[in-house]
C-alpha cells in the first residue's frame, strides 16, 4: 500500500511528522521548537500548494471529488469502513486556507508564547492534523474521528496559555461542541446502518432516505455543525473562547474552526439531506439573519477588542449560511468564498490586537486612543483590515457578501427561501452598513483623538509602544496581500469551487422549482 | 462417568485452580520473598492464558452439560486473565510500599479469577452459583485487606454484606426459575420456557437479574460500589472493577441470552430502564466527587450502564449477536481503560492515603509527561472520544443499539457520556492547567501497565479490525 | 394449582396467630410486677456475673469456623460411602481430589498456626 506516496494522506499526516520531531527536541530549546515547528507548517504549506497546483494531480475544472485515497479499514462484523480521503472545489480553498493561517499563527507566536513552547508546538501541529482531517476525509467514521479530534489540542490551547478565565472557556468550548457533535454521531450510526457503507460519496448516491428520517437526520448533523459555526442562538461559547484564547489560538479557532461547521454544512447536510435541506432553508435563513444583526448590535455594544471581533464573527458566520442555504450557485460560490475571506480578515484581526496587546496588555479599546501617530505602520494595516472586514468595495470582504447577498435574493425570488422571500436578503444587507458602525467606532477610538491613557500606562514600566517589527509585518503581509487579492481579481478563486458549486446547485434548481 | 473431553472442556479452569492451591501451600511452606509468589502466580495465569488461546475455535461441553466452552466463554476468559495479570502488576510494588505485602493476596487473586472463568463457561444455574461464590468470596477477603484501615475493613465487610444480601436474590431467582421449568440447566430451561406459563420464570428472572446487578453495580444496587472502591486497597480496586465487571456480565449475557428470550417482552423493558437509570445517576452523582476513587467508581456505575444497554436487544435474533458482541468489545475497552486509570492513580498514592483527591493531580503534567498523558488517553477513552478505544466501542454499541431500534436509548446514552465529559475532563484540567506538586511513585510493572494500556486504547482504536473479530466470532448464537 | 397451598398458607396463619395470642393473653392477664431482680437477665438461676455480652478470645471464632469448615465437607464422605460401590474408582479417585482439597487448606491452617492454642 503506498500509504505515504499518496498526496493527500501526506498532506494531512506531515503535520504529525513535525509532532515526532518536536519530542525530541529538549523542552528548553525555545528556538528550535519554534523553527522546527514553522519549518514543518511551511513545507505542509509548499506540499499542499504542490497538490493543488503544481503536481498537475488535481484537475480544477472537474467537479468530482479527486485525489482518492481509499482503502479498507475495518471490514468485519458488518462494519463497512473505509480510510477514505478526497478534495474537491468545496474543500481545496479550505484546506490552502489551514496550511496558510498554520504558519503564520506559529510566526506569531514568537515572542507572545514564552512558556511552555514545545507543549504549544505540538498541540498547534496536532491541530493542524485534525483540522485537514475534516476537509478531506469522506468516510463519515473518519470524518467523526477528526472533527472530535479537533477539539482535543484546541481546548489545551486554550485551557493552558489562555487569559484568566482559561479553564471556564475551555470547557465551555469543549461540552457545547461535544454536545452537538453526539448527536451526529447517532444519525452517522443511523446512516452507517440503513445505507451499509459510510463513505459520503457513496450514501448520497445511493439517496433514498424517506423525507421524516431526513428530517432527523439533518437536524442531528446541523446540531453539531451550527454549534460550531457558531449560529445564533448557539453561539454564547465564541466570546468566551476567544477572549480567553491565546492570539494564535484565536487565529485558529476564527479562522478555520469556525469553518469546519459551515464546511459541514456544505459537504454532508446538504448533499446527503437535500428534501429536508429544502425544506430547512428558510429557517437556517432566517436564524442566520438574525444572527447577521444579533451579532453586528451585540458587537457595537462591547468594549473589549477581541469580544467585539467574536461577535462580528457571528455575523459574518451569518452571511455565510445564509449564502450556503441560498442554494443556487451565487450564493453558495460567495458563502465558500466568505469562508475564506472571514479566516483572512478575522485571522489578520487576531494577529494585529495580539501584537498590540503584547506591548499594552489590555484589549479595552477605550483606554487607547492616537495610536496612529506612535503606531502609523499599525494603524495603516490594521485600517485595512478592518476596512475588509466591514467589506469595502475593492477588498476581499466585498466580493463575499455581495455575491452571497445575491444568491439570497435570488433564492427569495425563486422561492427557495419560500414565506421569507427576498427579506432575508434585504435585511442581511443591513448587516453590512452596522458592521461598518461598529468597527469604524472601534478603530476611531483606537487610533484616533487625544492620546489614550494607556500609552503613560505603557510608559510608566519603562517602555514606549514600538510600532511593527519586521517579523510582525511578515506575519500579516501575506493576509495583507490576499485581501487586495481577492478584493481585485476574486476570478481565480471562484474558477476553482465554480465546477463542484454548479455540480451541486444543479441538484436543487430543478428540484426546488419542483417543490414550490 | 466423565469423559477426557469434559476434563478438556474445563483444562484451564482446572490448571489455574490446581496451580493456586500448590501456589498457596509454596508460598507458606517455602517462599521468603512475596515478590516471588507474585511472579508464579502471574506465570499460572501466563499459562492459562496460553492455554484459553490454543482452545480458540474449539467449542464442546461437559459433566452432562454443567459447563460448556465455546468462542464467548474464550473470549470472556482470555479477557479474565488479562485483567488477573494486571492485577497482579497492579499489586506486585503497591502492597509493597502499603505494608501490606503477603502472600495470600496473590493467591486469592488466583482463586477469583478460578471462579470468574467458570462463571463465563457455566451453564447451569448451580453452577453459575458455585462459580459467583467462587469469584466473590476472594474478593470480600481481598478488599479488606489492609486490615488495619478502617476504610479497608468498612469496604471488605460492607462488599460482604451486601455481596451475601445479593447472593440471596440470586438463589431465589433460582429457585423460582426451578419452579417454574424444573431445570437449572439453560437449554431446558429454555426448552421448558417456551412451552409454560411465564410469571414465576419472568420473576425469577427479574431476581437473577438483581443478583448480578449487585454485583456489576447496576443502579438502583449500586450503593456499596463507592464506599468499597475507596475503601478497599487500590490494586484490589483495579482488579475488581474489572474482574467482578466482566464475570457478572459474562454469566448475565449466558443466562440471558440462552435461558430466557422467550420472556424478552417482559425483561426487555426492565433492561431498558435499567440501563438508562444507571447511565444517567451515575454520571450525574460523578460530577460532584472530589476524590479520585470515588469518581472512577461512578465512573463504572456508569459504565456498567453502558454495558447493560447491549442487553436491551437480547430477544431479537436478527440483532442480539450484533449487540452483545457490541457489549464484549466494551467489555474489553473498558478493562483496558480501566486498568490504565488505576494505575495512574495507584502511581499517585501514598501510603498515608495522601494524593487521592483529583486536586492532588494539579500539574501533573508538567512534573512527569508520560504520566499525564496516559491519564488524558484513558479520561478521554472513558469519555468515549477519539482517537481511542472507548469512542470506538461506543460506536460500537451504540449501533448495535439504534439497529435494535432503542433509538431513544442511545439518546440517553450520548447525553450521559456528555454529562460524563464533564467530570473527566477536570482531571485534565488539573493535570494540565493547574499548578501543582505531588509525589509520584515509580515502579516498572506499574510503569508498564499503565504505559501498555495507554498504547493499546489509542492503538486498537486505530486498528480495531481484530477485536471487532474476535468479540463478533465470541456472539452466542 | 395455587389452590394447593392453601394448607400451607393456613398453616402459617393460624401458627403466627397462636403464638401471638399467646404471648398476648400473658401480656393483659398476667401481673406485672417488676423487681430488680425480675430485669436481671436469666443464667439458669445463678447469681448474675458482669456483662452480658462478655468479650471472647478471637481464637474461638478461628476454631469455630475451622470446625464448621471441615466438619461439613466431611458430611460429603456418608453419601460416597452409602454409594461407594457403584461408583467404583472413579468415585474413588474424586473423593482422593476432594480430600487433597481439604488437606491443602489444613496444611495451609496448620502452617499460618491456626491451629495453636497461644
Amino acid at each position: 500500500m503506498n500509504f505515504f506516496t499518496e498526496p493527500l494522506t501526506l498532506l494531512t499526516f506531515f503535520p504529525l511528522l513535525g509532532v515526532l520531531l518536536l519530542l525530541f527536541i529538549p523542552g528548553g530549546q525555545k528556538n528550535a521548537l519554534r523553527w522546527t515547528a514553522l519549518a514543518v507548517s511551511l513545507i505542509t504549506f509548499v506540499i499542499s500548494l504542490w497538490v493543488f497546483f503544481l503536481s498537475g494531480l488535481y484537475d480544477a475544472s472537474n467537479p468530482d471529488l479527486q485525489l482518492v485515497a481509499r482503502h479498507p479499514w475495518i471490514q468485519v462484523a458488518g462494519w463497512n469502513i473505509e480510510y477514505h480521503l478526497a478534495a474537491d472545489g468545496l474543500s481545496i480553498l479550505l484546506i490552502l486556507l489551514t496550511t496558510l493561517l498554520t504558519p503564520i499563527s506559529i510566526l506569531s507566536t514568537w515572542t507572545a508564547v514564552e512558556e511552555r513552547v514545545k507543549e504549544f508546538m505540538v498541540f498547534f501541529l496536532l491541530l493542524e492534523t485534525g483540522m485537514l482531517g475534516v476537509f478531506v476525509a469522506q468516510d463519515l467514521f473518519l470524518f467523526y474521528i477528526f472533527w472530535e479530534f479537533t477539539l482535543v489540542p484546541m481546548y489545551f490551547l486554550i485551557g493552558i496559555w489562555g487569559g484568566p478565565r482559561r479553564i471556564y472557556a475551555a470547557l465551555k468550548f469543549f461540552l457545547y461542541t461535544m454536545a452537538g457533535s453526539i448527536l451526529m454521531l447517532l444519525a452517522i450510526l443511523w446512516l452507517g446502518i440503513q445505507g451499509g457503507t459510510f463513505s459520503v460519496p457513496q450514501l448520497i448516491e445511493q439517496g433514498g432516505i424517506p423525507a421524516n428520517i431526513q428530517w432527523w437526520l439533518f437536524i442531528a448533523f446541523a446540531a453539531a455543525f451550527a454549534i460550531k459555526v457558531p449560529m445564533w442562538p448557539l453561539h454564547s461559547w465564541l466570546p468566551d473562547a476567544h477572549v480567553e484564547a491565546p492570539t494564535a489560538g484565536s487565529v485558529i479557532l476564527a479562522g478555520v474552526l469556525l469553518k469546519l461547521g459551515t464546511y459541514g454544512f456544505v459537504r454532508f447536510n446538504i448533499p446527503l439531506f437535500p428534501e429536508a435541506t429544502l425544506k430547512a432553508a428558510p429557517w437556517i435563513a432566517l436564524l442566520a439573519t438574525i444572527g447577521i444583526i444579533y451579532g453586528a448590535a451585540v458587537s457595537y455594544a462591547q468594549t473589549d477588542i477581541k469580544k467585539l471581533v467574536a461577535y462580528s464573527s457571528v455575523s459574518h458566520l451569518g452571511f455565510v449560511m445564509l449564502g450556503l442555504f441560498a442554494l443556487n450557485p451565487e450564493g453558495l460560490a460567495g458563502a465558500i468564498l466568505q469562508m475564506i475571506n472571514h479566516g483572512i480578515s478575522t485571522g489578520a484581526l487576531f494577529l494585529l490586537v495580539g501584537m498590540i496587546y503584547e506591548q499594552t496588555h489590555t484589549r479595552e479599546f477605550k483606554v487607547y486612543g492616537g495610536l496612529w501617530k506612535l503606531m502609523p505602520v499599525f494603524g495603516t494595516l490594521y485600517l485595512i483590515v478592518s476596512l475588509s472586514s466591514m467589506g469595502l468595495p475593492g477588498l476581499n470582504g466585498f466580493v463575499g457578501e455581495f455575491t452571497i447577498l445575491l444568491g439570497a435574493w435570488g433564492a427569495g425570488q425563486s422561492g427557495v427561501f419560500y414565506w421569507g422571500g427576498v427579506w432575508f436578503a434585504a435585511i442581511s444587507a443591513l448587516g453590512v452598513i452596522m458592521a461598518a458602525i461598529y468597527i469604524l467606532y472601534m478603530f476611531q477610538k483606537m487610533f484616533m483623538g487625544p492620546q489614550g491613557e494607556v500609552v503613560d500606562e505603557v510608559k510608566k514600566h519603562g517602555h514606549s509602544l514600538r510600532d511593527l517589527n519586521w517579523r510582525e509585518i511578515a506575519v500579516i503581509a501575506p493576509l495583507i496581500l490576499l485581501i487586495f487579492w481577492i478584493g481585485l481579481y476574486p476570478a481565480p478563486f471562484f474558477d476553482l469551487m465554480a465546477p463542484s458549486v454548479n455540480k451541486l446547485a444543479e441538484t436543487f434548481s430543478a428540484a426546488a422549482l419542483a417543490l414550490r | 462417568m466423565p469423559q477426557p473431553q469434559d476434563y478438556q472442556t474445563l483444562l484451564p479452569v482446572i490448571v489455574l485452580a490446581v496451580w493456586a492451591c500448590a501456589l498457596l501451600l509454596l508460598d507458606s511452606f517455602l517462599i521468603q520473598r512475596k515478590g516471588l509468589t507474585a511472579c508464579l502466580a502471574a506465570a499460572g495465569l501466563a499459562i492459562t492464558l496460553g492455554l484459553t488461546l490454543s482452545q480458540i475455535g474449539r467449542s464442546s461441553s461437559g459433566f452432562s452439560g454443567m459447563v460448556v466452552l465455546d468462542g464467548f466463554s474464550t473470549f470472556i476468559n482470555a479477557l479474565q486473565l488479562v485483567s488477573g495479570l494486571l492485577g497482579v502488576a497492579l499489586a506486585y510494588a503497591y502492597v509493597k510500599r502499603m505494608g501490606i505485602e503477603r502472600g495470600e493476596y496473590y493467591t486469592l487473586l488466583l482463586f477469583s479469577v478460578v471462579g470468574m472463568m467458570l462463571m463465563a463457561q457455566a451453564t447451569d444455574l448451580i453452577v453459575v452459583f458455585i462459580a459467583l461464590e467462587m469469584l466473590s468470596i476472594p474478593l470480600y477477603v481481598l478488599a479488606a485487606f489492609n486490615r488495619t484501615q478502617a476504610a479497608s475493613e468498612e469496604a471488605g465487610l460492607k462488599y460482604f454484606l451486601l455481596g451475601a444480601f445479593s447472593t440471596g436474590f440470586l438463589v431465589y431467582g433460582i429457585t423460582l426459575v426451578y419452579g417454574a421449568t424444573a431445570s437449572t440447566n439453560l437449554s431446558a430451561i429454555f426448552a421448558a420456557a417456551s412451552s409454560t406459563s411465564n410469571l414465576l420464570l419472568t420473576i425469577g428472572a427479574a431476581l437473577i437479574l438483581v443478583g448480578f446487578g449487585f454485583k456489576v453495580a447496576v443502579v438502583p444496587f449500586h450503593m456499596w460500589t463507592p464506599d468499597v472502591y475507596q475503601g478497599a486497597p487500590t490494586a484490589v480496586t483495579g482488579f475488581m472493577s474489572s474482574g467482578a465487571k466482566i464475570a457478572g456480565f459474562a454469566a448475565l449475557l449466558r443466562v440471558f441470552a440462552t435461558a430466557f428470550p422467550a420472556i424478552a417482552a417482559d425483561m426487555t423493558d426492565i433492561l431498558w430502564a435499567l440501563a438508562a437509570v444507571t447511565m444517567i445517576l451515575g454520571n450525574l452523582v460523578a460530577i460532584s466527587q472530589t476524590d479520585i476513587k470515588r469518581m472512577l467508581a461512578y465512573s463504572s456505575i456508569a459504565h456498567a450502564g453502558y454495558i447493560l444497554m447491549a442487553f436491551v436487544p437480547y430477544g431479537n435474533p436478527a440483532v442480539a449477536p450484533v449487540s452483545i458482541a457490541a457489549g464484549l468489545f466494551y467489555l474489553a475497552a473498558y478493562v483496558i481503560t480501566n486498568f490504565g486509570a488505576w494505575g495512574v492513580v495507584i502511581a499517585l498514592e501514598q501510603p498515608d492515603g495522601k494524593g487521592l483527591q483529583i486536586s492532588d493531580y494539579s500539574g501533573l503534567f508538567w512534573r512527569k509527561r508520560g504520566l499525564a498523558v496516559a491519564m488524558t488517553v484513558f479520561m478521554l477513552s472513558l469519555i468515549g472520544f477519539p482517537p481511542t478505544i472507548g469512542m470506538v466501542g461506543k460506536f460500537y454499541l451504540f449501533r448495535a443499539i439504534i439497529d435494535g431500534g432503542f433509538t431513544g436509548l442511545a439518546i440517553i446514552g450520548v447525553i450521559a457520556s456528555l454529562v460524563s465529559a464533564f467530570y473527566y475532563l477536570r482531571v485534565v484540567v488539573n493535570m494540565f492547567m493547574r499548578e501543582g506538586e505531588q509525589k509520584i511513585e515509580r515502579e516498572f510493572w506499574l510503569d508498564l501497565t499503565w504505559g501498555a494500556a495507554a498504547f493499546l486504547t489509542v492503538a486498537i482504536s486505530l486498528a480495531p479490525g481484530w477485536l471487532f473479530y474476535l468479540a463478533s466470532a465470541a456472539g452466542l448464537r | 394449582m395455587l389452590l394447593e397451598y392453601l394448607a400451607i398458607a393456613l398453616l402459617l396463619v393460624v401458627s403466627t396467630l397462636v403464638g401471638l395470642i399467646a404471648i398476648g393473653l400473658g401480656e393483659l392477664f398476667g401481673p406485672k410486677i417488676k423487681s430488680k431482680v425480675k430485669d436481671e437477665p436469666y443464667e439458669s438461676g445463678m447469681p448474675v456475673i458482669g456483662a452480658g455480652t462478655r468479650r471472647m478470645p478471637v481464637r474461638f471464632y478461628l476454631i469455630a469456623v475451622l470446625f464448621i469448615l471441615f466438619d461439613i465437607e466431611v458430611v460429603f464422605f456418608l453419601p460416597w460411602a452409602v454409594a461407594f460401590r457403584q461408583l467404583g474408582l472413579f468415585g474413588m479417585f474424586e473423593m482422593v481430589v476432594f480430600i487433597v482439597i481439604l488437606l491443602v487448606g489444613y496444611a495451609y491452617a496448620w502452617k499460618k498456626g491456626a491451629l495453636e492454642w497461644e
